[in-house]
């Protein structure tokens, strides 16, 4: 679980540059399939690797699933040599993705993504099209239902 | 459907027959009510969902507790 409203506004107030991908780009879309964490890819500027790193340092981000009491510092120094985490914070679980399968890094993905405002802020978010086309490449099983439901979405008209 | 190819990936967005029979099933109406929201609405609908589903998975483990050990 986690909590999107203060995860989304945490991070673009301390203007990190990133785009909403997976679950959570379906809901803005209109998925009505529950999601239970936050997928992000990030820029892997210097600038924003340190921006990441300060704005989650004080929600205490840890690998999610990797046992209690592990040597896990949340630095730059982690991201730079890390490329994809899959963290829990007190926020919630939220993944930070430097690259995804058949989408590639944040400016790969940036001239298909748009602004979207929500909770005073705004943020970059996947394109429908784009969207199914990443799930399509990463060619996983479990998501042949929410692909069915993003392209189902695709026909739909907007009220 | 359009068709369309990104440079990037092997993936298009022609017509896939599996996907095609799962998009059978698909509750549309329940996407019809969410594009009448907005995007804030449709995210804090979730985090309602999310608050309701981790209550049932709590209640669940408290009533199932004794027999599943």
């Amino acid at each position: 679980m986690f909590e999107a409203e203060p995860l989304l506004k945490i991070l673009r107030q301390a203007e990190v540059e990133f785009i909403l991908v997976g679950g959570f780009a379906g809901i803005v879309h209109g998925s009505a399939r529950l999601t239970q964490d936050l997928d992000i890819v990030y820029r892997r500027t210097p600038e924003n690797i340190r921006r990441l790193a300060d704005v989650l340092k004080s929600h205490s981000p840890y690998l999610r699933g990797a046992p209690p009491g592990l040597p896990f510092l949340w630095d730059e120094e982690t991201i730079r040599r890390g490329l994809n985490f899959t963290l829990t914070t007190d926020l919630g679980d939220l993944d930070l993705l430097g690259e995804i399968t058949g989408g590639g890094a944040y400016e790969d993905l940036l001239p298909d993504s748009r602004p979207v405002a929500a909770f005073g802020v705004e943020f970059q978010c996947l394109t429908l099209d784009r969207l199914i086309e990443v799930k399509r490449a990463a060619g996983r099983p479990k998501d042949l239902e929410a692909i069915s439901e993003l392209e189902a979405l695709r026909g739909e008209p907007l009220p | 459907m359009e068709t369309r190819r990104s440079p990037l990936l092997n993936a298009t967005l022609d017509p896939d027959p599996v996907i095609e029979v799962y998009k059978k099933d698909v509750d549309r109406t329940l996407l019809r009510e969410n594009l009448k929201l907005t995007v804030e609405e449709r995210i804090e609908k979730l985090m309602r969902l999310q608050r309701l589903a981790e209550e049932m998975r709590q209640a669940g483990r408290r009533a199932f507790r004794d027999v599943r050990g």
